[in-house]
């Protein structure tokens, strides 16, 4: 019914800021990182999850989507060739994420597979300061009157409280700091994947699950505004429209509207390329549209790393 | 009627029965007629040989390499499917005979490439022995390619932090096992729950770590579950029934390889040995491949290295490969089959190895007719998950059809060592009995690069 987004910053008690933090941009505009050199790389890299990557004519999007995917991760985990510090870090696919908290007396519940997470053994340090932390105590969360901010979710009888990503990993795994989510939305046909909108939605709620759960794991379960705001990224994509996401926790009372808020950052619907074209479109002898990737945005590709290398570099 | 038909040549301008075009000027001094040459569609051995000359010089002069494999592999007919990964009994020998292929066991010495031809042949005299993995290190310092550091010392490659990678591994290794709660496993699909997983994990991380004294691994491409395919011709044998029953064909096989994940690089890897070397012999079976058993399917042939021909890595550096329940360890031993648990390992090393740096050797225009003229090397490490042995394979001739190999005196030739484990058992949160040389060897494996990086 409505932008995905406005209801679960309602649900989550979040501040929504447009556009990457200074801090993730400042690793995109660092010169001494040479990520020009990687452009030439991501653009192979592109055209072979796109173009290459099968014996038929043309990779569909089940395939080339998580391929382009691990092609990127390849890329980016490359560069704890220059930055030993990277290697701290872990991917776990299909783990099942489970947080509980209250919103003005009801209670929600975000369970699931939450795609692929990456974990690192050192948190990422808050991205906000003090004074933007305190400032979000005066904005006001949108509300949806009349209608219930629940709408559009699951009803359901809930017997156990599950609280932690503890129960996606036991006790004294040492990459204990969620670091970033990946979301793939790689059906073939489009209306099995989500519509942009609901997939930030979905990696809102997904975000603001596991940095609850951490806060909740490592400062204990009474609702209080964090000293240390927890900070947890998260990236969607399609294939070709990438959806970028940093979240910070600052308070786990969630039960009052008033209050220090959380913050979101999101950067949305930045294309990595514009097409991907396999066999040349000719009409009456002439080529239109040549094969090949047109179109490629390098700055997608750098917000990517950047968001990987963020917390370390 | 002599009469008539003499009339009938002597009357000029009328060429019934001749190919040239009437009024065609002669060279001076030449024939005066054209070659004589066999007819093209008669049913006659001589009609045979002149389209297949036909059909060769069709695929010589293809303008590209994508051409060339099309018209390598339009013809389809049955064809034998080799499985690399097999539960056939002394199924290494057969693909042995089926690939040409020379089975050395142990591993290559480090930099034997870098010697002169004398030196070579004695270092191969040593691969010809039965060696462990873990001995190469001590031999390693001998090689003057291998020089990491001056005078390395006993075990690990020096510069390389042994420690660090064993500590990578094993927090591959429990968060697989041991702290991320998974469901159970499906039934007989035990080894994509753990083993497959960790594969990946240990891979990746090791190759991300590596890539700062490899620079080759730093412009590679990892592949997770690509398709490998060869098709290709060994032997000759009568077709049995059906309305071509009693010619000649020659014997077509296939491989489609799903190795569990794979590295591509830009640049090829260094020839271990030089190009005609004879390191044995290659194993020679009376009996119809059918007795494998193998069995024949008609489908498209298709020759496939992971990725099109126009991706810039085209060379291949190390495939993994996982073995299935099918194949474990525990059933050889309950079925009282001990001695082919090192088969499955072996047939699965050869026969991937061969599809792949065949394929690799058909994208870069070489084929049956056109055989290679540097050798192509590739490494493979087939796993269950805890049990490794590795593989290095180097294609030295593609020439295996009934025409070409009866005159071809090289031989492929394959370096193999047996299955060892990584570690003993993994109790509470530790990994116990965690084996140094097999990790050794994988880094090794990781670190192989061409002489100028």
């Amino acid at each position: 019914v409505f932008p995905g987004v406005r209801q679960a910053q309602w649900l989550t008690k979040t501040k929504l800021v447009e556009g990457l933090p200074p801090a993730v941009q400042g690793i995109v505009d660092n010169p001494a990182l040479g990520l020009q050199e990687l452009e030439e790389r991501a653009r192979h890299v592109v055209s072979h999850a796109r173009l290459w990557d099968t014996t038929e004519v043309a990779p569909r999007r089940e395939k080339y989507c998580p391929v382009l995917f691990e092609n990127l991760i390849h890329i980016c985990r490359l560069m704890s060739g220059k930055y030993p510090a990277l290697s701290k870090r872990m991917l776990a696919r299909n783990c099942r994420i489970a947080a509980t908290w209250e919103r003005e007396s009801i209670l929600l519940q975000v369970r699931g597979l939450s795609g692929v997470l990456m974990n690192s053994m050192t948190p990422i340090p808050p991205v906000a300061s003090k004074e933007e932390i305190l400032a979000t105590t005066e904005h006001v969360l949108e509300t949806f009157y009349p209608i219930a901010p629940t709408i559009d979710l699951q009803e359901v009888n809930v017997y156990k409280e599950l609280n932690d990503t503890g129960q996606c990993f036991k006790d004294g795994y040492p990459y204990s700091h969620p670091h970033t989510l990946f979301f793939l939305e790689s059906a073939n046909v489009r209306t099995d994947r989500f519509r942009p909108e609901q997939l930030r939605a979905k990696m809102l709620m997904f975000a603001f699950g596991n940095a609850l759960a951490k806060a909740r794991l490592l400062h204990g379960n009474d609702p209080k505004v964090l000293e240390q705001p927890v900070v947890v990224q998260s990236i969607g994509t399609d294939g070709q429209l990438f959806q970028f996401m940093v979240f910070q926790l600052n308070t786990t009372d969630l039960v009052s509207n008033d209050g220090v808020k959380n913050l979101v950052w999101i950067d949305s619907d930045r294309n990595l390329y514009e097409r991907a074209q396999c066999v040349p479109e000719v009409k009456k002898g002439v080529v239109t549209k040549p094969a090949g990737i047109s179109g490629f945005q390098p700055d997608t590709f750098k917000k990517f790393l950047a968001l990987y290398l963020h917390g370390t570099v | 009627m002599a009469a008539l038909g003499a009339w009938r040549v002597l009357r000029p301008g009328r060429r019934w029965f001749s190919e040239t075009v009437p009024g065609a000027p002669l060279p001076p001094g030449g024939p005066l007629y054209p070659p004589v040459v066999a007819s093209i569609t008669a049913k006659s051995k001589a009609a045979k040989s002149r389209r297949l000359q036909r059909f060769n010089q069709r695929v010589h002069a293809a303008a590209t390499v994508e051409e060339k494999l099309r018209l390598y592999g339009k013809l389809q007919r049955p064809k034998y499917t080799v499985y690399p990964q097999t539960f056939a009994l002394n199924a290494d020998r057969w693909y042995r005979s089926f690939t040409r292929t020379v089975l050395v066991p142990g591993m290559p010495p480090r930099g034997a490439a870098a010697k002169p031809p004398v030196g070579a042949a004695g270092a191969t005299l040593e691969a010809g022995k039965s060696q462990e993995p873990g001995a190469e290190a001590p031999a390693a310092p001998e090689a003057p390619g291998d020089a990491e550091a001056p005078g390395a010392a006993a075990g690990a490659v020096p510069s390389v932090d042994i420690g660090e990678l064993r500590s990578l591994t094993c927090d591959a290794l429990l968060q697989e096992s041991f702290y991320q709660n998974k469901k159970r496993p499906f039934l007989y699909r035990d080894q994509d729950h753990t083993p497959g997983p960790f594969l990946t994990q240990l891979v990746s991380t090791l190759a991300a770590s590596l890539s700062g004294r490899n620079p080759l691994l730093a412009a590679s491409s990892l592949d997770l579950s690509p398709e490998v395919n060869y098709y290709w011709h060994h032997g000759e044998e009568v077709v049995v029934h059906g309305h071509r029953k009693g010619r000649v064909d020659p014997v077509r096989f296939q491989i489609d390889d799903n190795p569990h994940l794979q590295i591509r690089v830009p640049k090829q890897l260094p020839e271990v040995v030089p190009l005609e070397s004879d390191l044995g012999d290659v194993p020679v079976i009376d009996h119809k491949p059918s007795k494998l058993p193998l069995f024949k399917k008609q489908y498209e042939n298709k020759v496939f290295i992971g990725s099109k021909v126009a991706d810039p890595c085209c060379y291949g550096h190390t495939q993994f490969h996982l073995l299935p329940d099918k194949l474990k360890r525990e059933r050889f031993i309950r079925n009282r089959l001990e001695d082919q648990i090192e088969v499955v390992y072996r047939s699965n090393g050869i026969a991937s190895l061969f599809a792949w740096t065949a394929a690799q050797a058909m994208y870069q225009g070489f084929w049956s007719e056109a055989d290679v003229t540097r050798p192509f090397v590739s490494q493979a490490v087939v796993t269950d998950g805890k049990y490794f042995a590795f593989f290095c394979y180097q294609l030295n001739t593609l020439a295996l059809s009934a025409e070409t190999v009866r005159n071809n005196p090289r031989k492929n030739i394959c370096w193999g060592t047996d299955s060892k484990p990584l570690y003993d058992v993994v109790e509470d949160g530790n990994v116990k009995g965690f084996n140094d040389e097999v990790l050794i060897q994988l880094v090794h494996f990781l670190l192989n690069r061409p002489k100028e990086l």
